[in-house]
């Protein structure tokens, strides 16, 4: 690995990026969310499962999530830089959030797998 | 070093006035926070509304009960002011609105911003 002059591995300029790709993408399919819910509320069980079961459908919402994870992922990061002091307890609170954002992707992809059938 | 530990400190809470930028930069903060704890509600709810026509039901009425909307107006104006303070961001990112002036009324707009949507958002739910 290449250190710069602060020490840190790498620039930061890929999770900036990334940070600021997954916003625009969540905020996109939030507003497709929205504006299909208004535009055709859900009325029944057998509508809803039947418009998610959709491939293009559960593939954005993939592809949602992962941006949901990611995007706190960098985020939750940031806040614990800058407001937990010692290094052992940032460890542990980034270990935890790791670990529990990839709960949340295995569970995610549970759901979203399940509901294609 | 000394020079840097003795410079002083002044954080007279009181006295300090964070101008509405760090207001809102501090709430983009917190309220991306909060989303970021909430996830898995969202998760439940989704996987709750896919099982079974009795899941669905449940999901809908959790949804329409009274804390069930209560949650949802919060959680709406929440996101909505994470959003466009997110979007102030974006924009300040290529250079748009950096300006004092500018960036003082795109912060107070973000409130105002949020504010209409949950206005918007009661209105469609209650």
């Amino acid at each position: 690995m290449i250190r710069g002059a602060t020490g840190s591995v790498g620039s930061g300029l890929g999770e900036w990026l990334l940070q600021r790709v997954t916003a625009l993408y969540i905020g996109a399919f939030a507003l497709y969310l929205l504006f299909r819910l208004i535009a055709a509320p859900v009325s029944d069980y057998v509508a809803w499962k039947s418009w998610f079961a959709a491939g293009g459908i559960r593939i954005s919402f993939a592809l949602f999530v992962a941006s949901l994870l990611i995007h706190s992922w960098i985020g939750m990061r940031s806040v614990f830089m800058d407001y937990v002091k010692p290094g052992w307890l940032r460890f542990a609170v980034s270990l935890l959030t790791a670990t529990g954002l990839l709960l949340l992707a295995v569970w995610a992809a549970d759901v979203l797998i399940q509901g294609g059938r | 070093m000394d020079t840097v530990k003795k410079r002083p400190v002044y954080l007279n809470l009181f006295k300090i006035h964070l101008p509405v930028g760090g207001v809102v930069s501090i709430a983009h903060r917190a309220t991306g926070v909060v989303l970021a704890v909430l996830f898995p509600l969202g998760i439940y709810l989704l996987q709750l509304s896919l099982r079974d026509p009795a899941g669905f039901d449940r999901a809908t009425s959790i949804l329409s009960s009274v804390s069930g909307r209560i949650t949802v107006l919060l959680v709406t104006w929440i996101f909505a002011q994470h959003f466009f303070s997110g979007v102030r961001h974006l924009f300040m990112d290529i250079d748009v609105g950096v300006e004092k002036a500018a960036a003082r009324r795109s912060a107070w707009l973000t409130w105002v911003g949020s504010i209409i949507i949950v206005l918007l958002a009661a209105v469609w739910i209650i």
